[in-house]
């Protein structure tokens, strides 16, 4: 498996849908490529870090206008 | 109405990325549930409508104000050599960011970085990322919301998850 080959295939890996022949073959690459190691160690960090980044709560003013909206609605 | 919001909300900011925009796409969005009132089957249709609604009018709100920052995706995917090895300075290829901790990421110039890295990546590419990363759906529940295909999808979230990384890692990884 190539670099390449690797890269394309990190989701399934991640999300453990990767067959078991592919998956050891993944595993042997990532032992003797430190490039591809650091690769997976970051691009697993970035969807960590950009879930947590959107992970954002509603400002109260905007709770406040939606109650509003759907009591006017509802009176209506 | 709550946990609505809240879904609608993030949802709305991940792809628009302007809170005003965030919260007319809310309210919209909330406004056509009440038109629609008991017209749904039950719990698990609202949800995923919800999801497609909201994922629609932000885009559409998104229309004609693409942001300069916005760049090609193809300068931020891997380069690869014909051998299949990736291109590029061995201490770039090898720089690893990942145990920065949260605290230190989510703030400051690191926050920020990470903020226009979320803005370059093209509205379509943010939405795949938001309602999969952040929302936790199913890659089959994002293909309805976003109303494309499951092998799409996938694709996209690679490339968005790539660009992303490597943004990052030009701007954080040196001498790590």
């Amino acid at each position: 498996m190539s670099c390449r080959e690797l890269i394309a295939v990190l989701d399934d890996y991640l999300e453990g849908t990767l067959a078991a022949d592919l998956r050891r073959e993944l595993e042997r690459h990532l032992a003797e490529c430190p490039p591809c190691r650091a690769y997976l160690a970051t691009y697993r960090r970035t969807r960590e870090v950009a879930a947590a980044a959107a992970n954002v709560v509603v400002p109260e003013e905007l709770k406040a206008r939606l109650r509003r909206l759907l009591g006017v609605s509802r009176a209506g | 109405m709550s946990r609505h919001a809240s879904r609608v909300y993030r949802v709305a900011l991940g792809i628009t990325r302007s809170s005003a925009d965030a919260e007319e796409v809310v309210q919209d969005v909330f406004l056509q549930i009440v038109h629609k009132g008991a017209g749904f089957e039950g719990r698990a249709a609202l949800g995923s409508w919800i999801y497609r609604i909201t994922t629609n009018v932000s885009l559409n709100k998104r229309r004609g104000k693409r942001r300069e920052l916005e760049t090609s995706l193809e300068d931020l995917l891997p380069r690869y050599k014909a051998d299949g090895h990736r291109e590029g300075d061995r201490a770039f290829l090898l720089a690893d960011w990942s145990s920065m901790p949260d605290r230190e990421l989510l703030a400051g110039e690191s926050r920020r970085i990470l903020e226009e890295a979320l803005d370059r990546l093209p509205d379509h590419y943010r939405a795949v990322l938001v309602l999969k990363d952040v929302e936790e759906l199913s890659s089959e529940e994002v293909a309805e919301a976003v109303g494309d295909s499951v092998a799409a999808v996938k694709t996209r979230l690679h490339r968005a998850r790539m660009a992303l990384r490597e943004q990052l890692t030009r701007r954080l990884g040196a001498g790590r």
